[in-house]
């Protein structure tokens, strides 16, 4: 199965076309070395073979065949001149003098050079010993022969060649079994990754890809890809969660309207019964019908690209006017509310979600603040970043709650019977990720402080004029 | 409906919503024409005058946002009354309103519908320049920004100013909370709290308290509305 798969891998396709192309190279090289390698040999031989002829020649020269005879003779017997070949013949190619037999029928012409072998031409040579000669016609007619036996050089060829050639067949056999190695070893990971996929497919993501621990990029990219499943379950988990919540907030209202319909359907028509029942089922539906308003606007919020709507906008000046609305609503439980801070702080954002987001920390913050408790709403510049933040003195929340409190309908246990339907803080979350705002909530000692950093923005560089333009309202129409 | 009968545009396709529609603004004194596509709208929107229209944002074959710039470029003035199931008032509709229009999403009070129309046909025909507002033994001076009822001075922040000269002005009428929300503060989204209740309920407080008879009324579920006894 592995093994089909690495033959099958695209890693082993690539390393045996590197493999073939160096293999080509490193042949055309050894080639190379062998050919020159041979042919330095041969022309070493060759001019061995033309200086032993050039003293025979001046023998010759100085005293004439019968000197040259005597010349062939004593360098025969001298053995000076290694595997050395001599023959002397007369015109008839009769032989005169030297150590060859017969005149070989292979070497023909006046002169030149020529290789050729003969059977038994030395008692301890092989048959058919490689040889070379360079042969000549003497002015008197008679034809010279000077040569060498070239069996060992031959020999040596042979040999160069043959560690050539065996070199070459390691480096394949080595570099075929390196590559099937590695790619064994690649398509392995790969097949670790595709298990596991496999079974995710098949069983939701709750398997992972196993590490190895080597730190490697393999790792690496499981490690990477475990992270990626981690956060696809979390996901998975929150759209489950928020589905149960929908299909329970629903069910709530939706019983009720459906018993008190129940009811009435089987009682007696009474106009101020009917006309209450009515009036309440109206409001039940109106509370559906907010939840899913919520709802969808989140996710608008979430989804849609909602930053070209952008505008300038004074934070501090939102953060009266919210103060403002919800004074009465801190006055009603004998609280207070109050803002302190910077009077202008601008940012670029869209008034109304910013203004919503706020409302919603304040009114959080109002009702699950302290009886009569006080609410401050602080903001300013702190090192270029616009910081709000909304702290009241109420019992706070445990800091493992911190995660918890922006998810949909979530609600800590103490505020179940509290109106509201945990979609305020999602909201809020929402709003911050499209303005690039960092939540972050602090013990307020004692109590919640929510505060809301926004990005550093470039210098808006607008005018008073420009400002006011943007962020004051139309009048009362 | 003080005078006689205004003539009302509606377009809208869904069969049901048209019919309670049509029915709801008939027995609140409009004479209703129904238009169940952009076409047929922007043809009959053309050739009559109306009081007001109500366009669906959705339409078959014209758009119900196409139809109103349709009819802007022919001239025609009647105010709008967008109405759209997408959840999200989007800013196209919202750039809207700086032409006399409005907008309102599905699903929808009749209360609160009828309270938006009442305002644009009011905006298109009457614009007269009050300097006191009355109701009852209410008075709203407007230039030197004091209140009071009969001999008693109401001491009023100048937000909880807007919010009374608003239901005022629209004595007799239900202001939807969302409608109060975009007029006196300008924002655009239903509030998920009750803050609007809780800010107008200290208005009343001020307005209504030791006095022989209330003016601000609340209306379950919708909004509130200022009227005097008869």
């Amino acid at each position: 199965m592995l093994l089909a798969k690495t033959f099958r891998s695209s890693t082993l396709k690539l390393a045996l076309i590197s493999i073939g192309i160096f293999g080509a190279v490193v042949c055309a090289l050894f080639g190379y070395v062998y050919w020159s390698t041979a042919t330095y040999v041969l022309s070493r031989s060759d001019r061995a073979i033309a200086a032993e002829h050039a003293i025979l020649q001046k023998a010759y020269d100085s005293a004439g065949r019968g000197g040259l005879i005597g010349a062939i003779e004593q360098h025969m017997s001298d053995g000076r001149f290694e595997g050395g070949l001599y023959l002397l013949t007369e015109p008839s190619f009769a032989p005169v003098a030297g150590n060859l037999q017969v005149w070989p029928s292979a070497l023909k012409g006046m002169s030149g050079w020529a290789n050729f072998s003969v059977r038994d031409w030395k008692p301890d040579s092989a048959d058919g010993a490689p040889l070379r000669a360079m042969f000549e016609t003497l002015p008197d007619g008679y034809h010279l022969l000077v040569g060498k036996d070239i069996d060992n050089l031959d020999q040596f060829a042979r040999a160069i060649y043959t560690a050539l050639a065996w070199s070459v067949a390691l480096i394949f056999v080595l570099a075929g079994a390196v590559s099937i190695s590695v790619t064994r070893r690649t398509v392995g990971r790969i097949e670790a990754i595709n298990a596991t996929s496999r079974a995710i497919m098949e069983s939701g993501p709750s398997s992972r890809i196993p590490l190895r621990g080597t730190r490697d990029e393999w790792d690496q990219l499981a490690e990477n890809l475990n992270t990626m499943l981690d956060r696809i379950e979390a996901l998975m988990g929150e759209v489950k969660q928020v589905t149960d919540n929908v299909a329970h907030d629903l069910r709530t209202p939706l019983a009720r309207i459906r018993g008190r319909l129940e009811k009435a359907c089987n009682r007696q028509r009474d106009v101020e019964q009917d006309q209450s029942l009515i009036n309440e089922t109206m409001a039940d539906l109106d509370s559906v019908l907010r939840m899913f308003s919520s709802l969808t606007r989140i996710s608008r919020i979430e989804t849609s690209d909602r930053t070209s709507a952008f505008r300038t906008v004074n934070l501090a000046e939102i953060a009266s006017e919210v103060v403002e609305l919800f004074d009465a609503a801190a006055e009603d439980k004998g609280g207070h509310l109050n803002t302190v801070g910077e009077q202008r702080v601008l940012v670029t954002g869209d008034r109304d979600l910013l203004f919503d987001a706020m409302a919603n920390l304040v009114d959080n913050a109002i009702k699950h603040g302290r009886e009569a408790g006080h609410v401050t709403v602080e903001v300013n510049q702190n090192n270029g970043h616009a910081v709000i933040s909304v702290a009241d003195d109420g019992p706070g929340i445990p800091a493992d709650e911190f995660q918890n409190i922006f998810k949909r309908f979530y609600r800590l246990e103490r505020s179940r019977c509290t109106p509201g339907n945990g979609l305020g803080l999602s909201l809020v979350a929402a709003v911050a990720r499209l303005h690039g705002v960092r939540i972050e909530m602090v013990d307020n000692e004692p109590g919640l402080k929510f505060r809301l950093q926004f990005p550093l923005v470039a210098e808006s560089g607008l005018e008073d004029g420009a400002y006011q333009a943007t962020a004051t309202r139309p009048p009362l129409s | 409906m003080p005078e006689g009968q205004r003539r009302i545009l509606v377009i809208e396709d869904d069969p049901e919503t048209a019919a309670q529609l049509v029915d709801f603004l008939a027995t609140s004194g409009y004479q209703v024409d129904l238009a169940d596509n952009g076409d047929d709208g922007l043809s009959r929107g053309r050739s009559t005058e109306y009081a007001v229209m109500t366009i669906d944002r959705m339409l078959p074959g014209i758009d119900g946002l196409a139809v109103v710039r349709c009819l802007r470029k022919a001239g025609i003035v009647t105010p709008a009354l967008i109405i759209s199931a997408l959840g999200e008032v989007d800013d196209r509709v919202r750039g809207l309103r700086a032409g006399g229009d409005d907008y309102l999403v599905k699903p929808f009070a009749f209360a609160e519908l009828l309270a938006r129309v009442e305002a644009l046909a009011r905006r298109s025909s009457t614009v007269v320049k009050e300097t006191v507002l009355r109701v009852g033994n209410l008075e709203m001076d407007l230039v030197s920004r004091t209140v009071s009822r009969g001999d008693l001075e109401i001491e009023l922040l100048p937000r909880e100013f807007q919010v009374l000269e608003y239901l005022v002005r629209n004595e007799g009428q239900v202001v939807p909370r969302a409608m109060l929300l975009q007029h006196v503060w300008d924002l655009h989204f239903d509030p998920t709290t009750n803050i609007i209740d809780v800010y107008v309920g200290r208005v009343r407080r001020k307005v209504d308290s030791q006095q022989a008879y209330p003016l601000i009324h609340t209306v379950r579920g919708v909004g509130f509305c200022v009227r005097a006894p008869c």
